[in-house]
């Protein structure tokens, strides 16, 4: 079958990429030894295919933490480890200098991780991703770009001071790879403060973020679930809200977009906006459910001039893997963004 | 001709009157049937649904008749109910085979139930004469797996889809969640455009989807929306396992009003701690420390602010609750070096006899009540577990005479939810009873057996067959032993 011989290649790269990343992990770009012309270039997508959609109810071999305490966050961002060695957390890993504070729930490929990093250099940021394969492609890609800017700065310095030179001649990676998308400049950041990881967010987003850690939270093109029956397998929910009030602190933003104009009067909805926009059919819905909680509390929606002025809103727009794709099939695109209020006071 | 084993206790739970009523009732579930005793006689006093009655909701006095539909799920009835129906000749058996939750509101007033299959609240009140008189009936549409109550007696339910429901104990004559007939009527718009789906079987299937909208109007769909009010406080992606209500003396001297929490427990390992409605939506904090499926949830009465929390992990866990702190991690089996078998908690109650506080765990299917001291502190002393004749099933404290009442499993092997003991005794062992004893260092017990438990023995429960074929002998194991099924399973390569 050629299905199957397919999927046996692509695991078969898949591996083979891992492996030599496995090899140097990192330290090459620190020791300052040349980067292997492999770990340089970009994953392609073709061998990392996954279907679209995943069960979020279904358990998955999940790796999570037990709590935000015992997040061994030292691997994913190895240029923001804690210098003190007896700066350990709950598992005795390794600290951060500072927390994560941003998160791409639902991250895909990468796109907008990659546009923000040189946006919010200074910010720790990690996408989220259920599908194994999707998130194996955007872990070797984020690796690719660091080991790229790494190269670069190694060759700008070596110009300047042809001493410093190691003796082993760095390979010269444009003539034998023809690599068209090789970056000439450097980037802030060095894409140091992404990452990406495989998590079910809606089960598990507690055991990442303790309260009030996070400052922005993007749901960028989220599943739409179109069937009413899988509503509740939309990311966006009364419910789920409450969780990400909580993760997020006051004045953190919540990013929404999506191309489907439905699902777009869901999330209004669902943060409480009731009355706009006049979808009657579904607020009867909503209210045939039984009278729902006050999230509407914890959230406003954020003006539009503020929205418009949004850097990170352009990224969601432009830089996004669906962004483009909507862009190309000439969609619309429905951009909601949402500001964390300070809890109510206890009823007196 | 062998003789037949009686159904066991699923249930069981103390009524106590208090407006000067003569008698405490305690009132059990087995298999499809309630029944009710007199607590100091041991007498029976009522069964419901009563064999009599054409349908178990005959005598159903304030439900609004359109709530009652078939349940959902077909599934074979409970052979004994089967056999009772037809020796009733003919007359139509219950369509639940079980009643895995029976509890009554904390002023006794009330009985609340639900019914296995076809996933029904029932509400009763329990007459001067021991009869249960149904006040409603209001079909969920997804299962419960815990019932409990708020400070002003309103239900609260959390269950298999993760949502916690309140619902007021006595629902109103006039909802105000009356479905709208035009909106059954309202065709359903499509959320799909060309613009946001692309492939061309995705816009085959739109294409398909607009015709048939055109069509027809879907009229069945959306006919077992619930007609009662209830509201949606809180939800987990996760099956629930439990929820409990506290109320706390507000630590702000100011307010002299209570504040009050929803803790809530899955699947996943999670105890959420939410304030009460209504803000359920304000998550406070979580409680992290379990690595396997939740299962019971236990509050102290004495000590609000602690929790005791047990399920698929080998130890159970003492937290204040209130910061999430871990107080205590007690082990409940020996720790051996081999793979031990894996375990679950039953259940957890905690019961003050005097000055004495003790936590009371039971494991499934297994024939010891372990019980701790716990002191105000949250030290914590382990004892040498109390053994009983069968499996425990539930137990019911009683701190005023210092009593537990333990109902066993009379029909499996101690120790196994699966085996079936050989042959049956008679009578059979549904309860058991154990006091205190007074005035001794440690806490000790001492197995009563007073008229009141013999009698309860001596009466027939529910008739289960010595020789039930195996297939329906799993269907009654899992329907009284499931917690084996919360525990996660992996199947092959992972990667969907």
């Amino acid at each position: 079958m050629g299905a199957t011989a397919k999927k046996r290649n692509r695991a078969e790269f898949r591996k083979k990429i891992a492996a030599a990343t496995a090899e140097t992990s990192g330290d090459a770009s620190i020791s300052g030894s040349p980067t292997p012309a492999t770990l340089l270039r970009l994953p392609q997508k073709k061998y990392y295919r996954q279907r679209a959609h995943a069960n979020p109810f279904s358990d998955h071999l999940l790796e999570y933490p037990l709590s935000p305490a015992h997040m061994d966050w030292s691997t994913h961002f190895p240029a923001f480890v804690n210098p003190d060695p007896t700066q350990t957390n709950a598992a005795g890993a390794q600290k951060l200098l500072r927390d994560v504070e941003v998160v791409d729930i639902g991250c895909g490929f990468g796109g907008l991780l990659v546009g923000l990093a040189p946006v919010l250099p200074d910010t720790l940021m990690v996408g989220m991703e259920i599908r194994v394969q999707v998130t194996e492609y955007l872990t070797t890609r984020i690796h690719a770009l660091r080991n790229q800017q790494q190269h670069l700065l190694q060759t700008s310095s070596s110009t300047t001071s042809t001493q410093t030179q190691s003796p082993i001649p760095i390979p010269d990676t444009p003539s034998t790879q023809p690599e068209p998308s090789f970056p000439t400049t450097q980037i802030p950041g060095l894409y140091n403060n992404i990452t990406a990881l495989r998590a079910n967010t809606m089960k598990f987003i507690p055991n990442f973020f303790s309260r009030s850690q996070l400052s922005k939270i993007f749901i960028c093109f989220p599943d739409p679930h179109f069937k009413a029956r899988k509503h509740k397998a939309r990311i966006v929910s009364e419910t789920l809200n409450a969780e990400y009030a909580y993760a997020l602190r006051p004045g953190g933003l919540l990013y929404t977009i999506t191309d489907v104009e439905e699902y777009h009067f869901w999330i209004l909805r669902h943060f409480g906006l009731r009355d706009s926009d006049g979808d009657d059919d579904n607020r009867e819905e909503l209210e045939g459910e039984g009278k729902v909680g006050g999230v509407e509390e914890l959230f406003e929606r954020v003006g539009e001039e503020e929205v418009e002025a949004d850097e990170c809103v352009r990224v969601m727009k432009e830089a996004t893997e669906e962004g483009k794709k909507v862009s190309r099939n000439k969609g619309n695109k429905y951009v909601a963004v949402f500001r964390r209020k300070g809890d109510p006071e206890w009823p007196l | 001709m062998a003789q037949n084993f009686q159904h066991p206790f699923q249930c069981i739970q103390f009524v106590k009157k208090k407006n000067g009523d003569s008698r405490n009732v305690l009132v059990a579930s087995a298999g499809p049937k309630i029944f009710s005793y007199a607590a100091e006689s041991g007498q029976r006093l009522s069964i419901w649904p009563q064999k009599g009655a054409d349908l178990p909701d005959a005598n159903d006095a304030g439900s609004n008749p359109e709530n009652e539909g078939p349940p959902e799920k077909k599934r074979k009835v409970d052979p004994a109910s089967e056999q009772t129906a037809s020796a009733a000749s003919g007359k139509k058996s219950a369509t639940w085979t079980n009643i895995p939750i029976l509890t009554s509101t904390p002023d006794g007033e009330y009985l609340v139930a639900l019914t296995g299959e076809d996933k029904c609240i029932r509400v009763f009140q329990i007459e001067e004469d021991g009869s249960f008189q149904q006040i409603s009936a209001r079909l969920v549409p997804k299962r419960p797996c815990a019932i409990t109550f708020m400070d002003n007696n309103d239900i609260l339910t959390g269950d298999k889809f993760g949502d916690v429901y309140s619902m007021p104990l006595i629902p109103s004559a006039d909802p105000r969640n009356a479905p709208k007939t035009a909106w059954q009527e309202r065709a359903k718009k499509i959320a799909a455009t060309s613009l946001t789906v692309h492939t061309q079987r995705n816009l085959r299937s739109l294409e398909m989807q607009r015709q048939r909208a055109g069509e027809n109007h879907d009229k069945n769909k959306d006919l077992d929306k619930p007609t009662y009010d209830h509201d949606l406080l809180l939800g987990h992606v996760s099956l629930l396992t439990d929820v409990a209500f506290v109320s706390l003396s507000s630590s702000d001297p100011s307010s002299a009003r209570k504040r009050s929490y929803i803790l809530s427990a899955d699947r996943d390992e999670h105890i959420r701690v939410s304030r009460g409605p209504p803000q359920a939506h304000i998550i406070e904090n979580y409680c992290f420390g379990h690595t396997a499926f939740i299962s019971k949830l236990c509050i102290p009465q004495w000590a609000p602010e602690i929790l005791i929390s047990g399920g698929g992990d080998p130890y159970f866990l003492v937290w204040n609750w209130t910061t999430g702190q871990i107080l205590q991690k007690v082990p409940l089996v020996e720790e051996t070096p081999e793979a031990t078998k894996e375990v679950a908690v039953r259940s957890i109650w905690a019961a003050s006899f005097g000055p004495r506080r003790l936590v009371l765990v039971a494991l499934e299917g297994t024939p010891f009540l372990q019980y701790f001291t716990l002191e105000t502190n949250g030290a914590i002393t382990p004892h040498q577990p109390l053994k009983t004749s069968g499996n425990i099933l539930d137990v019911h404290v009683r701190e005023d005479i210092n009593t537990v009442l333990i109902s066993v499993d009379c029909i499996r092997e101690p120790g196994s939810t699966q085996e079936w003991r050989s042959t049956p005794v008679s009578p059979a062992t549904l309860l058991e009873a154990f006091q205190l004893k007074q005035d001794t260092e440690m806490p000790e017990w001492e197995t009563v057996s007073d008229s009141m438990i013999s009698t309860i023995n001596a009466s027939e429960t529910e008739v289960v067959s010595a020789t039930t074929e195996s297939k329906e002998k799993a269907v009654l194991n899992n329907s009284l032993y499931g917690l084996e099924h919360l525990r996660k399973k992996y199947f092959g390569e992972d990667d969907a």
